[in-house]
Order: structure tokens, then C-alpha cells, then sequence
């Protein structure tokens, strides 16, 4: 990194420049600012990144690391016809689809509701209840969840035995199981983005409304003409956030279900994660490692330009 | 603005209760089971009320695994303290100084925020064993840290913008160093910025579980890790998961009601504004 004023910069600042005072030994300051964090940054992402993509590129088992054989693509070549790899990829795009969409969903609808009963003054509690799932630390949902989806002991299927329905194979079979994750995903996270459609929805001016009321808009000339506009880049970003996470998704899984029953909800970072700790294959482990960050990298560059665009409308 | 409750409310105050009863019953009733013996947690039908004199629960929990408690606070805090004391020098000198090179240095910190740790998680367990970390708790704060730095960096870097530039020139021209406008001017000013900054990072770290996973084995186990622990292939044990539920809920839960105004900012790394 090269610093454009640290020698040769005036003692004054112009007034009118805008800029602060550099002396002759700020660069050092400076230095002491960011170096440590940028070294250790860089330790702790950039360095083991680059170790993954080599480890991948490698017939090795974490027992052995010694005997690292270069097999170029193979790894890579391996997963894709790994069934269970396909799977998992295809888990985590179904729950990042659904989840996220629901979530929205929700979230707006919701949110909607918070804007009209904003006149209430003891609604900020309903708010602060409403938004206590995205706290909770994500292990304790799965726990809480595999409490009460139990068969045996669960509530969930006692009240709707007493409702007279029959009871649900929560995490009892392949479809229902995927449900029920994605139902668990949606309670921890729609109250976020929620959170950011009202941050949204408040934001557009009050005189838009008038206007289009004076106008005699329709609710869904304004839902599609004023308030999906105006909260498009706000969700959008809400909902990079979220894929990023979906991506990671795996603490839930880990306690309810561990990607069963058989592999119905295997998601790519718990494959990862057993390819690695669990079979010692940080090959291929890592080989689905790179994927997902890849994806990730993929997703947040396409979002940003997306986003980017919809700033300069 | 305010103005009593009318009638047309009905419906979307309906839809709201609702969305809060989805949301809190749950956590209520993870919550009452901490409250009730073995028998009365799996009893069918259910017991609704338990007797809040039965605090069994919680002393057997903290009794038997309080070390894992404290791991998990140690670890916390640790990693708190080293996120914003590496962080805030750097988002000060992102901020304020002026460098070739800055935008892309801000970018590429932003962007290791999207690094998934599993992406990490081989190589950070190796170096770690060659340097005797796995299993440690200075080892957790490093890598809770690290995970957590490019956020701390982003949120604060939005708080230190939002001090006057009139008033950082003047100390400089007082003779202040860099250090001292950070110590004496921004520091003092960005406070209740930097103090949710440090909530963040302490809920995040306190609510990990990946990484603690498979960088710990036995003496340095967090708190989640034992959570996990009580569910698997053999007996459940129930009256420790409601109870140790609670306890690893409450830190976040308390701190997430205190920060209501900040919540939108912290979660989208300020590009939302409060």
C-alpha cells in the first residue's frame, strides 16, 4: 500500500480542502493503525482460503497430511458425482429459494401491519417481541424445536391430535423433515426482514401516499407502483444477507436432524463439515468448501452490482 | 401521532398478536419446561403451568457445567475486546486518513465478511494444532475475533464518520498525534457507537457454535458445544436442555431489548441507517 501525502504534506491543512494534516511521521501512525489488523485478517481468511483451494486440489486425509498427492480436479470431479453432495446443493438452494421467499413474504405483510397500528404507543413492545427469534442463539432454536416437534413428547402434535387432525412427521420422513427446517428458518428470520421492509416502508414520504390517495390509487396500485419500488433495494440487501447465511446454514440441522432422514436435509456446509471432521476427506471436504465460498462470492458480487443499479435509478 | 385504539386497528392488530404469539410461544414454552421435573417435561398431556419454586433445573445445569459456562463468557468477552481494539484504529484510519487505495482496502474487508467459516474451518484447524491453540480459549478468541473483525470494522467505521471533522483538524492543530485524536476526541464521541459495536460482536461470538465445534475437544468446550451435546443417539436429557436453553438465551435476548434502535443498522453492517 502506497500513502500519497505522508512526506512533503503541508503543516496547515487548506481550509477549504477537506482534508487533515498529514506530518512527516504519520505514516508510521498510520501503519500502526491498520497493518496489525490487515495481517491478521489476512491469517485468518485470505491465507486459509488459499490453503483450502490447495487441499482441494489434493488426494489427502487430515490423519496424513503429509502425504498430499496432487490429483488436480479430481476432488471437484468427485463430488459432482457424489450423490450426496447434490443433494446438499440442491437443499440449500431449495430452503435459500423458499425460506428467503416466505420470509419476505411474511416480513412485508407483517410489517404492513406494525406501519398501520403505529399510532399505538405500546406497540414498540409487540415490535420487540415479534423480533426476539433472530436472537436466539441459532443451536438453541434447533434444540427448541427438536423439544417440540418430538413424536412423543412434542406439543406441536398434541395440539393438532386435539384438534382432531392426524399428527405430522415432523422430522419423521424426507418431505415433511425439509418443512420442517424450512418452517424453522422462516421463524428465526422473517422478524429480520421484517425489521428492514418497515425501515423501508417508513421511509417512503407521507406526501407519496397523499398524492396517490388524491389520485384514487387502488391498495395494489400502491403496493406495485410506490411501495415495491421504493423497498426494492432495502430487501434486495436483506436478502443477500440472508443467502450469505443460508449458505452456512448448519447448526439447526446439526441437533434436529443432522441431514437425515437418509440425506433428505443435507445442506452444503454440514457436507462440508463431515467430509472434513467426521471421514478426515479434506480433499474433498474442502473441494465443497471452495464451492460454497464460491457460490457466496458468486451471489454478493452480483448483488452488489444489482444494487448498485437500482441506487442510480 | 398517537391516538387511541379504533376499531379499524382490529385487523392488523389481530395479524400482529397473531405473528408475536408464533414468535414467543416457543420460546415460552422451552422457557416453562426449565421450570418442571424430568416427568412433568415429557409428560402427555402436557403439564401448562409449572411451579417456579422448582429451580432444580438451573442448579444442576450451572452445578455440573459451569466451567463451559465460563469458557463460553471468557471466550466472549475476549473475543469482544480484541475485535474492537483491532477494529476501531482501523476504521478510524479508514475513515480519516487519506491513502491510495483506501476504497479497495475497505472493499476487500467488507468483503472477507462473506468468507463462510466452514471455507476456513480445515486450515484453521491445522495451524491451530501446530501452534497448540486447538482446545484453548486464547485459540476461540482469535477466531471469534477474526470472524468477527470486518463487521466491526464496517459498523464502526459508519459511527466514527458521524464525528465532526472541525473537531478532529482542531486537536490536530492543537498537536495532537493520531493516537490521541482517536483517544481524547473520537473515542469519547463515538461511544455509544462503539458500545453496540461491542454488543454485536458479544452476541454473535456468544451465539457461535461451528467453530467451536471442531476447535475445541474437552477443557475449552463452550457453552453450545455441551448443549449439543445433550441431544444424540442415547438418552435426551430434557431438564438440562430447557434449563441450559434459558441460560444461553438470556445474554442475547436481554441485550437484543436495549438495542431495538440499532438493530436494523448493526444487522446490515450500517447500510441501513438507524
Amino acid at each position: 500500500m502506497s500513502l500519497s501525502q505522508t512526506s512533503g504534506a503541508p503543516p496547515m491543512p487548506g481550509p477549504r480542502t477537506g482534508r487533515l494534516a498529514l506530518r512527516r511521521r504519520d505514516g508510521v501512525q498510520m501503519a500502526a493503525f491498520m497493518v496489525p489488523t490487515c495481517v491478521f485478517l489476512a491469517l485468518l481468511t485470505i491465507w486459509p482460503f488459499l490453503y483450502s483451494v490447495y487441499l482441494s486440489l489434493h488426494a489427502v486425509k487430515l490423519t496424513t497430511l503429509q502425504r498430499a498427492v496432487f490429483i488436480g480436479l479430481d476432488n471437484y470431479v468427485a463430488l459432482l458425482s457424489d450423490g450426496l453432495f447434490l443433494r446438499a446443493f440442491l437443499n440449500t438452494a431449495l430452503l435459500a429459494a423458499c425460506a428467503i421467499a416466505l420470509e419476505v413474504l411474511v416480513g412485508f405483510c407483517v410489517a404492513k401491519a406494525f406501519v398501520s397500528l403505529a399510532h399505538l404507543r405500546w406497540v414498540g413492545a409487540l415490535r420487540s417481541l415479534f423480533l426476539m427469534p433472530m436472537m436466539v442463539t441459532p443451536l438453541i432454536v434447533g434444540m427448541m424445536f427438536a423439544y417440540i416437534f418430538n413424536p412423543v413428547i412434542g406439543i406441536a402434535n398434541y395440539l393438532i391430535t386435539e384438534a382432531g387432525l392426524p399428527p405430522v412427521p415432523w422430522f419423521g420422513n424426507a418431505g415433511a423433515a425439509m418443512v420442517s427446517i424450512l418452517l424453522i428458518t422462516v421463524w428465526q428470520w422473517a422478524p429480520f426482514m421484517m425489521l428492514l421492509i418497515l425501515a423501508g416502508l417508513l421511509s417512503i414520504r407521507a406526501d407519496l401516499y397523499e398524492a396517490a390517495k388524491v389520485d384514487g390509487a387502488k391498495w395494489h396500485q400502491i403496493l406495485w407502483m410506490l411501495e415495491i419500488p421504493s423497498l426494492k433495494g432495502i430487501v434486495l440487501l436483506g436478502v443477500i444477507l440472508r443467502i450469505i447465511d443460508v449458505l452456512r446454514f448448519f447448526d439447526i440441522i446439526y441437533v434436529t436432524t443432522r441431514g437425515g432422514p437418509g440425506e433428505a436435509t443435507m445442506v452444503l456446509t454440514l457436507y462440508a463439515y463431515q467430509q472434513n471432521f467426521q471421514y478426515f476427506q479434506v480433499g474433498k471436504g474442502s473441494a465443497a468448501a471452495v464451492v460454497i465460498l464460491g457460490i457466496s462470492i458468486l451471489v454478493t458480487t452480483f448483488a452488489v452490482r444489482f444494487l448498485r443499479e437500482i441506487e442510480h435509478d | 401521532m398517537t391516538r387511541p385504539f379504533a376499531l379499524r386497528d382490529l385487523p392488523a392488530l389481530l395479524l400482529v398478536l397473531a405473528f408475536v404469539l408464533g414468535s414467543v410461544a416457543p420460546l415460552a414454552w422451552i422457557a416453562l419446561g426449565a421450570f418442571k421435573p424430568t416427568a412433568g417435561i415429557i409428560a402427555m398431556p402436557p403439564v401448562w403451568w409449572p411451579d417456579f419454586g422448582y429451580w432444580n433445573n438451573f442448579r444442576d445445569v450451572i452445578v455440573e457445567f459451569w466451567p463451559f459456562i465460563l469458557n463460553s463468557l471468557i471466550a466472549t468477552l475476549g473475543a469482544t475486546a480484541l475485535a474492537l481494539l483491532l477494529a476501531v484504529p482501523t476504521a478510524f484510519g479508514l475513515v480519516i486518513f487519506q491513502f491510495r487505495g483506501r476504497e479497495a482496502l475497505a472493499d476487500w474487508i467488507l468483503s472477507t465478511r462473506m468468507m463462510p467459516p466452514i471455507a476456513a474451518a480445515v486450515p484453521l484447524f491445522i495451524i491451530f494444532r501446530g501452534a497448540g491453540l486447538i482446545d484453548t480459549l486464547p485459540g476461540l478468541v482469535i477466531a471469534y475475533a477474526g470472524f468477527n473483525l470486518p463487521f466491526a470494522i464496517w459498523v464502526s467505521m459508519s459511527f466514527i464518520r458521524r464525528v465532526p471533522k472541525e473537531l478532529i483538524e482542531a486537536a490536530r492543530l492543537e498537536g495532537c498525534s493520531w493516537f490521541e485524536v482517536l483517544r481524547h476526541v473520537v473515542l469519547p464521541l463515538s461511544r455509544s457507537g462503539l458500545a453496540t459495536v461491542a454488543t454485536f460482536v458479544f452476541i454473535f461470538a456468544w451465539n457461535e457454535f461451528l467453530l467451536a465445534l471442531f476447535l475445541t475437544t474437552r477443557e475449552a468446550k463452550t457453552f453450545p458445544v455441551v448443549i449439543s451435546s445433550f441431544i444424540g443417539t442415547g438418552r435426551v436429557y430434557w431438564e438440562y436442555i430447557t434449563a441450559a436453553s434459558v441460560i444461553q438465551c438470556l445474554p442475547p435476548v436481554i441485550f437484543s431489548f436495549f438495542m431495538q434502535k440499532h438493530i436494523v443498522s448493526g444487522l446490515t453492517m450500517g447500510a441501513v441507517k438507524d
